[in-house]
């Protein structure tokens, strides 16, 4: 279940995101053909990349709270 | 330096956990802790991860089985069995001249400024034409370009039996015309017998190899 607050709800995505490119990587290691390597690097990496791109989206827009 | 694999599972594993835990227990991220675990968890660990991964992953594309692992190459893999030392590759392979788990990626590669990552540029577009495009026959297979002697040198430029040979030293101007790429060391001749895969059914197999 997402969060209801923007920020929490962007970390959340980009968690799911890095499970999944995580969960590809780990496939991956036990696939010795070249479509593993290809795999690895294509999915596994880019939804890695597209988790910690979020995750940096999510830190630098969040706003500073008021002193 | 890669990782073993157990090491980079484990690896994954742990993050993956602590991932679990920050989609799960978003909130825990609001505390000074928490941020810092969210960055470790979010940022560094999926990069290490990624980078290790990567690592692996070169280091076992490098290897002799990886590459045989297509059927197009099964005929070349076969080449390194023929039982006659005449045979370049053969030869190599079989003597352990270049590493028996690297024999392919050791002649293959491109012993200049990224070489490696070249070889593997190449090696992505044999898959893509493995899946998707129509594979040549094995006979039919040319390299990208002709092979540079600079391969060859990468290990036998100041060797005794190089620099020395009954052959080599023959004509004196062959040498430096090898070291300086005029004249390939795979030219008829020479060296010109490597990997002889429309042949294969006629030779000697050793059955020591593979």
């Amino acid at each position: 279940m997402l969060s209801g607050d923007a920020m929490e709800r962007r970390l959340q995505i980009a968690g799911i995101l890095m499970l999944l490119g995580l969960l590809v990587e780990a496939f991956c290691l036990f696939w010795t053909r070249p479509i593993g390597f290809v795999l690895f690097l294509g999915i596994g990496g880019l939804m890695l990349a597209l988790g910690v791109a979020l995750y940096l989206l999510a830190v630098l827009s969040r706003q500073n709270p008021k002193v | 330096m890669a990782l073993p694999a157990s090491w980079l599972l484990l690896l994954i594993l742990i993050t993956a956990i602590f991932v679990v835990w920050i989609v799960i227990r978003p909130g825990i991220t609001a505390t000074r802790g928490g941020k810092i675990l969210a960055f470790v968890m979010l940022f560094l660990m999926p990069i290490l991860c990624l980078g290790m991964g990567t690592s692996y992953h070169m280091e076992r594309s490098k290897q002799t089985k990886f590459c045989l692992s297509c059927h197009e190459m099964e005929p070349f893999g076969k080449s390194l069995l023929v039982d006659d030392p005449g045979h370049l590759a053969a030869a190599h392979f079989q003597n352990h001249r270049v590493p028996a788990e690297d024999a392919c990626f050791t002649c293959h590669t491109n012993y200049a400024m990224f070489g490696t990552f070249r070889a593997k540029m190449h090696g992505l577009k044999h898959v893509y034409v493995h899946y998707l495009g129509k594979p040549p026959a094995p006979e039919a297979i040319r390299l990208y370009d002709p092979f540079n002697n600079r391969e060859c040198l990468h290990c036998h430029l100041g060797a005794r039996s190089f620099e020395e040979g009954a052959v080599h030293t023959a004509d004196p101007e062959l040498l430096p015309a090898v070291k300086a790429n005029k004249i390939s060391c795979v030219s008829s001749g020479c060296h010109e017998v490597v990997h002889n895969v429309s042949t294969l059914g006629k030779e000697k197999v050793w059955q020591g190899g593979l």
